[in-house]
């Protein structure tokens, strides 16, 4: 069925029932918000008359949407809804933390009960207690702006979209397409002993696509992923977006890669697009630059960092042209909200991470700012589900324009002899102290005496975090600025995924070492950089 | 607040499926039902971080109207929400367009019981568990090593019921532990891990032993040169390679020709004589002799559930003597190209030589001790290469014998060359992985000719 029988077959009827699907979640909220103060009196009396010296109650509402299309098929539409609280108290010291999904006045006093014994129970063999700021109380209520809400909008529009993209991408020659949108909306429930009570809400949507072409003969395939990042955004970034293009576009690079020249590995000057860039910030300068990993708290899985408090204000953490930001208060910013998990205000706490080349700040949640002689928390808590301990996560993370915003990608392309010009992410990978990083791209672009002349193929970049922001000596200026972005970046153990977004310009890097995928996978590569015979020779392995 | 959430036992479970499916109107539905008690204890810094409690359950129902559907899933199990999430649910199916691949739910079968269940693990408190972190702690601070450990105890059970009649039920029990010492001045560390379905059998001092030996070991690690090297893999880096392998034996992405195996089994193919099948790989020898991969549900060292979506789960070799022998086949793809069902693995089971550690690494002349990776993510899906890095205890074998730390490696390299280029292997064991989660019981390996691509100053 194509997208045109498709919203021939629909009818009014269905467009208002599906319209109205999300009522019960919405009407179980207006529920919380009635009885939000008296609700959370429960629980935090409860831990204060045992002996909590803090504790906080939270609420967490979680409604989402997936839909998945593959060809003119649709696999999937998935609705999911998660409901439910947690209690988390100080006590002597030691956290305590239980979540349940019975919301019933019995449960939050079990919760709280529950807590305090788990905190209790640390007790006499702490070597250092946990302590924490006063922070001020806020009653606040927020909501994010958006247009359109994504769960407003009728099934069917969002079906046939997905089934326009894929429809394009074949029509256009492409052996395979999948498509997908995803949607959630957050809202969350907030009351400390230090007197706040906060309500927020906030949507996300993340849509994409990926074509495939094969060629059977030469057991060879490519594909593309679409470069639209997730946003905290209403349906009306779907809705602006020209995925039909996009889709047309991916498929016309994917067959020029599957036949492109493969790479020559050495170094070279890249261009990289923010499509690209966003996760090397994320990686290269957003994970290195949290407190607790910098402090040992994540050495169990996620790793800790070359980036340590003696460093701050000292070391030359990339060239003077690389300012990078942190908020949580950009316009559709996936990490963008009003008050973090523990209760800070976020309005006002913009801070640099790294200020012309210079290393600023870290990332910080309630308890850690001591740790470095500040005195607070500069908002960065977050916990993915009712169920999930609050722990610093990622504000919105960016990379300022140049000073010259009249600079665009093409002139910074024109002061490279030979390089790549690198679009839309793709593999990524980084040690666990966030020094040795290798990523790949979705489309390598070859530089000749400063113009693009064709395609690369089997194209990484390696490198040292460090290192590579000091190689940085170009950004484009402001209006080529974008914000790329991960739904699910993960963290923490039990593993809890957060939504960020990356702000970013075109960056020029000089003498990056480019490695050969296909020669690092034991096929060797004979053509060079400077001609387009290139191929394999020899067998797997 | 009570360790035992409603769905735990058959009979709750039953009655929810029942529930759920009763107020169903839709031609066909099947309902998956997730419960779990869980606890999570971390710690850092030889303190406790956090101790947190949690009971979840999981309801996600499927409904379809001939080959029409949509799915659903809360966490809301009252008879209004449920209702509602019905309504819901079905509102959406009747939107969705025909999926030609849809099939009707799966019939009723014989399941092998599993053996995931342990009633020492179930009964343990929150106070038990973290009777079990203190010494380890203790001995952290005795050693002078700063610690880092998460313990996870967790007490569940699934249930999937349809409108076929079919209805199964298994519980399981689980203790997961892994922990990572730090050396003081931070240039040593050292990781290890457990999974245990019976908590009687948690041996986490002899975890922390072997954590804190790796860290000291592991100080003021040399330079070695990055380069093609033979290798001993520990278990830990072994179960991590072996799971990216075996989720890309996916018999529809071979027909379809986007699989590493197009490439693989072509090169093999065209040595073989004529007349062999070159659209089926299933009986090609596209590993090395040494590569025998097995799931068995009821293996009692790493068990798993006894079915995949209802289809049973059985004893099945994937790779045996460097033969592939089975590839993951969906329904819809079982039925359009005439083959048989295969469901995914639960678990994988990779037998050993037999040999120590010890005794491996004294046949390798010159090469790296490699004890855990990280960060593993696709390069080239055409030749499954993946990259990723070594970490937590990383060390030079020179004449058979170790000869001190070195610094970590970034390796670009397909697991599908590792089974090929694997010359011994050792005692198996159960660890916990990277990333993935499939209980999975593998053996260290020697492996020839790994590409460790560059440094990495990360210790």
């Amino acid at each position: 069925m194509n997208r045109r029988d498709w919203m021939k077959r629909t009818t009014a009827a269905g467009l208002s029932l599906i319209a109205n699907r999300w009522q019960r979640s919405m009407a179980e909220a207006a529920s919380v918000n009635d009885h939000f103060i008296r609700l959370a009196d429960i629980p935090l009396n409860k831990a204060t008359s045992l002996g909590a010296s803090f504790a906080d109650f939270h609420i967490m509402q979680t409604d989402s949407e997936s839909l998945f299309a593959r060809e003119q098929m649709v696999q999937g539409v998935v609705a999911e809804s998660t409901f439910g609280c947690s209690v988390r108290v100080l006590v002597d010291g030691a956290w305590g933390f239980a979540a349940s999904d019975d919301r019933s006045e019995e449960s939050l006093v079990q919760l709280a009960e529950s807590a305090v014994a788990i905190a209790r129970a640390q007790g006499g063999w702490r070597r250092r207690p946990v302590e924490i700021e006063i922070l001020p109380a806020f009653n606040g209520r927020w909501e994010q702006p958006i247009e359109v809400d994504p769960f407003a909008v009728a099934l069917e529009e969002k079906i046939g979209r997905l089934l326009a993209i894929n429809q394009a991408a074949t029509g256009s020659g492409a052996t395979f397409c999948s498509s997908h949108l995803s949607q959630v909306r957050e809202r969350k429930w907030l009351a400390n002993t230090f007197g706040s009570h906060i309500e927020q809400s906030r949507v996300r949507i993340f849509p994409g696509a990926s074509v495939t072409v094969t060629d059977p003969r030469k057991n060879e395939f490519a594909t593309r992923a679409s470069f639209s990042p997730p946003r905290g955004a209403g349906y009306e970034y779907f809705r602006d977006l020209d995925c039909i293009g996009d889709a047309r576009l991916a498929v016309e690079q994917a067959r020029e890669k599957m036949v492109a020249p493969s790479v020559v590995a050495g170094k070279l000057d890249l261009v990289i697009a923010p499509s690209n860039l966003w996760l090397t910030i994320h990686e290269t300068v957003g994970h290195p630059t949290e407190l607790d990993r910098a402090m040992g708290f994540e050495a169990n899985y996620a790793g800790t960092s070359f980036c340590t408090p003696d460093k701050l204000d000292t070391l030359r953490y990339g060239s003077e042209h690389v300012t990078i930001g942190a908020d949580r208060t950009a316009l559709n910013g996936l990490s963008t909200i009003a008050y973090d998990d523990d209760g800070v205000e976020t309005a006002g706490r913009e801070f640099a991470i790294i200020d012309r080349g210079v290393f600023r700040n870290f990332q910080m949640a309630l308890g850690q700012a001591a740790w470095i002689g500040r005195t607070s928390s500069n908002g960065c808590a977050y916990a993915d589900s009712f169920e999930a301990f609050p722990i610093q996560r990622m504000p919105n993370i960016s990379l300022k324009p140049g000073p010259d915003p009249s600079v665009t990608v093409q002139d910074l392309i024109a002061g490279v002899e030979d390089g790549i010009y690198i679009e839309g992410n793709n593999s990524w990978s980084i040690d666990q102290q966030r020094y040795n990083f290798q990523f790949t791209g979705q489309v390598f672009h070859k530089i000749h005496h400063g113009k693009l002349v064709g395609m690369y193929r089997d194209v990484a970049y390696q490198g040292n975090s460090v290192d590579f922001w000091n190689a940085c000596d170009g950004l484009g200026g402001e209006k080529t600025y974008e914000l790329g972005g991960a739904f699910n970046c993960g963290k923490g153990q039990p593993g809890q995924a957060a939504p960020v977004s990356h702000g970013a310009v075109p960056a020029r890097f000089r003498q990056i070492n480019v490695l050969n995928t296909s020669d690092e996978a034991g096929n060797k590569t004979v053509a060079s950089n400077g001609n387009c015979n290139g191929g394999k020779l020899g067998q797997w392995g | 607040m009570g360790l035992m959430p409603v769905g735990i036992t058959p009979d709750e479970s039953k009655v929810l499926c029942q529930r759920v499916l009763g107020l169903v109107q839709a031609d066909s539905a099947e309902v998956r039902v997730a419960v779990a008690a869980d606890q999570h204890l971390r710690s850092a810094n030889n303190d406790i971080t956090s101790n947190s409690i949690a009971n979840r359950i999981a309801i996600h129902l499927t409904v379809s109207y001939g080959q029409r559907s949509a799915s659903i899933s809360t966490n809301q199990t009252s008879d209004a929400a449920l209702r509602e999430a019905v309504e819901k649910v079905q509102a959406l199916a009747r939107l969705v367009p025909k999926d030609p691949e849809h099939l009707p739910p799966v019939e009723p079968a014989d399941y092998d019981e599993p053996i995931m269940w342990a009633e020492p693990t179930a009964a343990a408190t929150p106070a038990d568990t973290i009777g079990w972190m203190r010494p380890v702690i203790e001995q952290a601070r005795a050693a002078r090593v700063e610690s880092a450990a998460y313990l996870i105890r967790r007490v569940g059970a699934t249930a999937l019921s349809n409108s076929c009649g079919l209805f199964v039920h298994q519980p399981h029990t689980s203790v997961g532990f892994s922990m990572t010492a730090r050396t003081l001045t931070g240039n040593g560390s050292g990781w290890a891990s457990t999974q245990v379905t019976h908590a009687h059998n948690l041996d986490l001092t002899r975890i922390a032993e072997q954590a804190i030996r790796k860290a000291i070991d592991s100080r003021n690690p040399a330079e070695r040169p990055a380069g093609r090297t033979t290798v001993v893999l520990e278990s830990a880096a072994v179960r991590d390679l072996l799971a990216l392998l075996v989720e890309n034996l996916d018999r529809r992405s071979f027909d379809e020709g986007r699989s590493f195996l197009n490439s693989l089994f072509s090169n093999e193919t065209s040595l073989e004589k004529p007349g062999t099948d070159r659209r089926d790989p299933i009986g090609s020898h596209l590993f090395g002799d040494k590569a025998t991969l097995v799931c068995d549900p009821l293996c009692p060292e790493a068990p798993c559930g006894t079915h995949d979506g209802g289809l049973p789960l059985v004893r099945t070799p994937w790779i045996e003597g460097g033969v592939l022998k089975a590839m993951h086949v969906g329904r819809f793809w079982a039925l359009k190209q005439g083959i048989k069902a295969q469901p995914s693995p639960g678990n994988i089971i990779m037998p050993g030589d037999g040999l120590t550690l010890e005794e491996l690494i004294s046949r390798v002349e010159d090469g790296v001790l490699i004890t855990r990776l990280w960060y593993l993510r696709m390069v080239q899906p055409q030749t499954l290469l993946h990259t990723g890095l070594t970490r937590d205890g990383t060390f030079a074998i020179v004449h058979g014998k170790l000869a001190g730390p070195v610094k970590n490696f970034r390796f670009n390299e397909s697991p599908a060359t590792v089974l090929k280029n694997m010359v011994a292997s050792g005692i198996g064991q159960r660890v916990l992985g990277g990333e993935n989660a499939m209980p999975m019981h593998v053996p260290p390996l020697i492996v020839k000719d790994f590409n460790l691509s560059s440094v990495s100053d990360a210790s």
